[in-house]
């Protein structure tokens, strides 16, 4: 009766003695290709299954007979031991049978308090696999999603403070240099009123990736408010960010976005501003930054305008 | 002659169990001590021949009332009766003049062989 | 709320029925690793559910560590969970005290691994003492260096109120390892587990 509920299960079992040489295996594992052929009872585990990582598993397997404990392996560390199919080739895509294995101390003997038989559970995990992927997945895109602006796809603003409040914090700290550029598209509201809404976006759009393309990697680009923009620049002083600042001021100058039969030219307004000792924190900056761009915009637009202390 | 031993070991329960493991008709004076400061300050005034040992305990740990034993030369007879049964162990123990190291919990013929071994009963 | 308290005699009884477990368990890693293994004496008390993220917080701080978690089930209602408290610090040299090749196993599965080796040879020693056998589930990586202990445990919601905590730390000197276990028992298991203690001092 017992051993017609091993047969029966929805999980693989084997048997194998103290040399690991297999004694027995269920219905289950028959799925394996390696266990079609016969003869295949009293050969070792590791020559009938040439896929076990032999050198770990060994000490594993001596770990249940030594310690009389059992051994675990889960699918989020090594999907799996046996290489078999799963029950669920539409709706997965999983090459093989994601697995949670467990290996027993198993004592034959009740006289002999000696672990001499292991057995090997092999539980099909193929599914709580796929879902944990598609969940790690989808959480990713959220997360990318949420500090991602739609439209320009850069970084929103509350991510971009965020990293700004962050990379602020570690200037402070470790006395590292930080700027700041700010800034804002010209008369946006004549391009939106002039060719549309949607050119206005094209507009957004493409300057945005105009200027990505000219930033490191650490810099963090985010949209500020409508047409306003940020550049977050770590370990840059005033005179970078300022040849920076004046690099995109130039570009986007030259820069023209075709709309439908429309040919549109814009410029920027810019104010720069870099971390020193007189800023006592992150609004400090931020306002600083403000009163450059306000400067730019003030003395005839199409300008980049530094932050001075006075 | 009446024997007198000492027990030194921080749980009441194992004391308990070493004094029950004691060969029936032993005819011995049972003294107990909680912690290895107090074990010492007993041997320093002779009032044991024997002294029965746990290794692991708060304050003075098993191995340090070892050590101070052998300096001021105040044990003949230290039996170590521990949880901590690793082979290691067991070699320090004997370097520092255990008599001898019993498996807790504490098996009554095993004790009774010591004993007989150190012509104690 | 469920009032159990734990007599000093039931907490004596359990914590030489802990220290014998350590030394059985530290014996058969002192053999299978090939290294000393340092006991300390066991620190037993009752917990709140609500106290314990504090508990944790208090004990570890800032300190970047992995915390791992393995279910254990045993007759007579004995039932828990043990957490192995990991500092990254002391993280590196578990592939060697397991005998692993280098860059064989990941780092979680170092860590999974060693855990359940102390785990279940710890409890098997509890076991065999009080004529229990306990089946264990495949230990789980539960929080990592990326979210905090007290982070994870303020986001569940217990079902129990009270447990009772048994912390032991292990040390590998040769290997300048250390690590923390942490036994919880919550809840009705409590009682479970102060009946066994009873009958046994009804021995001695």
């Amino acid at each position: 009766m017992h051993s017609l509920v091993v047969e029966s299960l929805n999980t693989g079992v084997i048997l194998v003695d103290a040399d690991y040489n297999l004694v027995y295996f269920n219905h289950f594992m028959q799925s394996h290709p390696a266990l079609k052929s016969p003869d295949i009872l009293g050969k070792n585990l590791f020559s009938v299954f040439p896929e076990l990582p032999k050198s770990w598993m060994t000490r594993k397997l001596q770990s249940v007979v030594m310690l009389d404990s059992p051994a675990f392996s889960s699918w989020e560390q090594r999907q799996y031991l046996f290489k078999m199919q799963h029950t669920r080739p539409i709706t997965t895509s999983n090459e093989f049978m994601a697995q949670n294995i467990s290996m027993l101390p198993i004592k034959s003997d009740k006289t002999k308090n000696e672990v001499d038989h292991i057995c090997i559970t092999v539980e099909d995990a193929t599914d709580v696999c796929f879902y944990q992927e598609k969940l790690k997945l989808t959480l990713a895109e959220l997360e990318r999603s949420n500090r991602t602006d739609g439209l320009t796809q850069i970084a929103n603003r509350r991510y971009w403070e965020e990293r700004f409040n962050t990379a602020f914090l570690s200037a402070v700290r470790y006395n590292e240099e930080l700027s700041l550029i700010l800034f804002d598209l010209d008369k946006f509201k004549i391009i939106n009123d002039k060719f549309g809404h949607q050119a206005g976006d094209k507009v957004l759009i493409e300057s945005a990736a105009l200027i990505q393309s000219m930033l490191r990697q650490h810099d963090v680009f985010g949209r500020y408010g409508g047409e306003e923009f940020a550049i977050l620049l770590p370990n840059t002083g005033l005179r970078g960010a300022y040849e920076l600042a004046e690099r995109i001021r130039v570009a986007f100058e030259n820069q023209i976005v075709e709309y439908k039969s429309f040919n549109i030219a814009a410029t920027l307004s810019l104010g720069v501003v870099s971390y020193h000792s007189g800023i006592r924190n992150y609004d400090d900056m931020l306002t600083r930054a403000d009163m450059a761009l306000y400067e730019s915009k003030r003395s005839g637009r199409n300008k980049t305008t530094v932050y001075q202390a006075s | 002659m009446t024997l007198s031993v000492l027990i030194c070991d921080d749980s009441a329960l194992a004391r308990k169990q070493v004094k029950k493991s004691f060969p029936e008709n032993w005819n011995v004076d049972v003294r107990l001590a909680s912690n290895g400061l107090e074990a010492i300050n007993m041997m320093r005034e002779k009032i044991a021949d024997v002294l029965f040992l746990d290794l692991t305990m708060p304050e003075l740990d098993g191995i340090s009332v070892l050590e101070l034993l052998k300096l001021k030369k105040l044990a003949n007879y230290v039996i170590v009766i521990s949880a901590d049964i690793q082979p290691e162990m067991q070699k320090r123990v004997t370097e520092l003049g255990a008599l001898a190291f019993i498996q807790k919990p504490v098996n009554s013929e095993k004790l009774s062989q010591i004993l007989e071994e150190y012509g104690l009963l | 709320m469920i009032e159990i308290t734990i007599t000093e005699e039931q907490r004596d009884c359990l914590q030489e029925l802990i220290n014998v477990a350590m030394g059985r368990a530290s014996d058969k890693l002192a053999r299978y690793l090939e290294t000393f293994v340092h006991l300390q004496v066991p620190h037993i008390e009752l917990v709140s559910s609500s106290e314990l993220p504090q508990a944790f917080a208090e004990t570890y701080g800032d300190d970047s560590v992995t915390l791992l978690s393995q279910g254990f089930y045993g007759q007579d209602g004995i039932t828990g969970e043990t957490l192995l408290i990991y500092r990254a610090d002391h993280t590196k040299n578990i592939a060697n005290i397991l005998g692993y090749e280098p860059d064989e196993v990941s780092e979680m599965e170092q860590l999974t691994d060693i855990s359940s080796i102390l785990t279940t040879t710890f409890l098997n020693g509890l076991a065999e003492q009080i004529d229990n056998q306990i089946a264990y589930s495949a230990p789980r990586v539960i929080s990592s260096s990326e979210t905090s202990i007290e982070k994870h445990l303020q986001d569940l919601s217990f079902n129990w109120e009270l447990a009772l905590k048994v912390a032991i730390s292990y040390q590998v000197t040769d290997y300048e390892f250390n690590c923390d276990m942490v036994l919880l028992i919550p809840g009705v298991a409590i009682e479970n587990i102060q009946q066994v203690l009873d009958q046994i001092l009804e021995e001695y």
